[in-house]
């Protein structure tokens, strides 16, 4: 992909997060009508950040309620210096699922959410078409880790796999897998701070 | 004081995920009087947050919009007719109220056990919090129903000065409260006591511990209510 396609896509996602931030900060203000367009402009985004960690749709579905809630309860802590509208919310929906799946079990392999490929096992943020400044400085640090230590990151955020799961998954000893990940996530904030 | 590299490599797994069920509730309850380590998690979440916005969408099977806004209502409502809790205070409440998983030692604490239906073989792993109420976690109880062992670890246990803490096991089967052994307010403590429990009694047991005078009980009974008690949740393998 050339630079020349990356940048209006950049500006683009740029604006949409600059709807999504005036949309928190009148929901801040309880404003119901914003909150209600936040969730259009959201919700899908937000399932489907829960729905791949908790493959079953009545976890999810509720998971996406309590975030929801919380966004109103806490849209007035939204700092835009810290990251996108979006990927704040999301990080909320990410939490609620994954409190869910460790309270009761690790990550299923055998059971796929309703409406999920289980052959997108993986998300592909390469193939995230909007694409922020913060997302393109992420992927090009996680593009200097090895394909299989880069693959138990994404394993884990995507589909909240844990270490067991991953030990499974790459037939490598848990203790391996713990190692992997401090040394992939010691060199990511190494390279996004350098 | 600045975090230790165990201590931020927590915070990144607790970010990334891949905490068990145990530790991640040992976490979620430390963050709460420990600003550096909540900093540190926080830090760690917006790092990694972009491929979370990168996810691709997913339409839900239902609208949720009119259950969310219900939520939300019925919260303002109970904040409304009550004007001294803050709406924080009350969506919590009643979230807990609901079933709501309000975080995981909110869940633990009303002795949630999630037994799912499609288990295919019993668990050998449990922890337990033991508090006085969801805000105040004091200790952490992990459980190897293979191996009996226990080992009992301090979250916020105020030190008691020529007292000790003491854990009991309480099961109508026992019959009365059975010690389980002194337990340090300050380290972990490790003991393989309940090898010669029977694994029903363990499961379903209340753990309580209480204040006895240094070194324990001297008749082997609890010298006063407990501090604090807890009930064991299973961690999956």
């Amino acid at each position: 992909m050339s630079t020349a396609e990356e940048t209006p896509k950049a500006t683009e996602s740029a604006a949409a997060g600059d709807d999504l931030a005036a949309l928190l900060g009148r929901v801040a203000a309880r404003d119901a009508a914003a909150f209600a367009s936040l969730y259009r402009a959201t919700h899908a985004i937000l399932y489907g950040v829960a729905a791949r960690i908790l493959t079953r749709g009545d976890a999810s579905g509720e998971a996406l309620q309590e975030a929801y809630v919380r966004i109103w309860e806490k849209a007035g802590e939204f700092d835009p210096a810290k990251g996108s509208p979006l990927a704040w919310m999301a990080t909320i929906a990410r939490n609620r699922a994954l409190d869910e799946v460790r309270r009761v079990r690790p990550a299923s392999l055998e059971e796929m959410p309703e409406g999920f490929e289980p052959a997108a096992e993986a998300v592909d943020p390469l193939a995230s078409r909007a694409r922020s400044e913060r997302l393109v400085a992420l992927l090009a640090c996680l593009g200097n880790l090895d394909a299989d230590k880069r693959e138990a990151v994404l394993l884990a955020y995507y589909r909240g796999f844990s270490r067991d799961a991953l030990a499974k998954r790459f037939g490598a000893p848990t203790a391996t897998i713990k190692t992997w990940l401090r040394r992939s996530l010691m060199q990511l904030r190494e390279c996004l701070e350098s | 004081m600045t975090l230790s590299p165990d201590d931020d490599f927590a915070a990144a797994e607790f970010a990334l995920g891949t905490l068990d069920p145990g530790e991640r509730a040992t976490l979620s309850a430390r963050r709460l009087r420990e600003p550096e380590l909540d900093a540190a998690i926080r830090a760690w979440e917006a790092r990694l947050s972009p491929l979370a916005e990168a996810t691709p969408p997913i339409a839900p099977p239902a609208d949720l919009l009119p259950a969310i806004e219900a939520r939300i209502r019925a919260a303002t409502a109970a904040s409304a007719s009550d004007g001294v809790a803050t709406l924080q205070k009350r969506l919590s409440r009643w979230r807990a109220a609901a079933i709501g998983a309000t975080g995981i030692a909110a869940a633990l604490a009303i002795g949630f056990v999630a037994r799912e239906a499609t288990r295919t073989s019993a668990p050998n792993e449990f922890v337990a919090i033991l508090q006085k109420n969801p805000d105040s976690p004091a200790f952490v109880a992990s459980i190897n129903l293979t191996k009996g062992e226990l080992s009992v670890r301090p979250l916020a246990a105020p030190p008691q000065a020529g007292k000790s803490y003491e854990l009991w096991i309480i099961e109508p089967k026992l019959g009365a409260p059975r010690s389980l052994g002194v337990i340090d307010a300050a380290a972990v403590t490790r003991g393989a006591q309940l090898a010669s429990f029977d694994r029903s009694v363990v499961e379903d047991a209340t753990y309580a511990v209480t204040v006895e005078p240094e070194g324990g009980s001297p008749d082997g009974k609890p010298s006063g209510p407990p501090v604090f008690v807890g009930k064991l949740v299973p961690v999956e393998p």
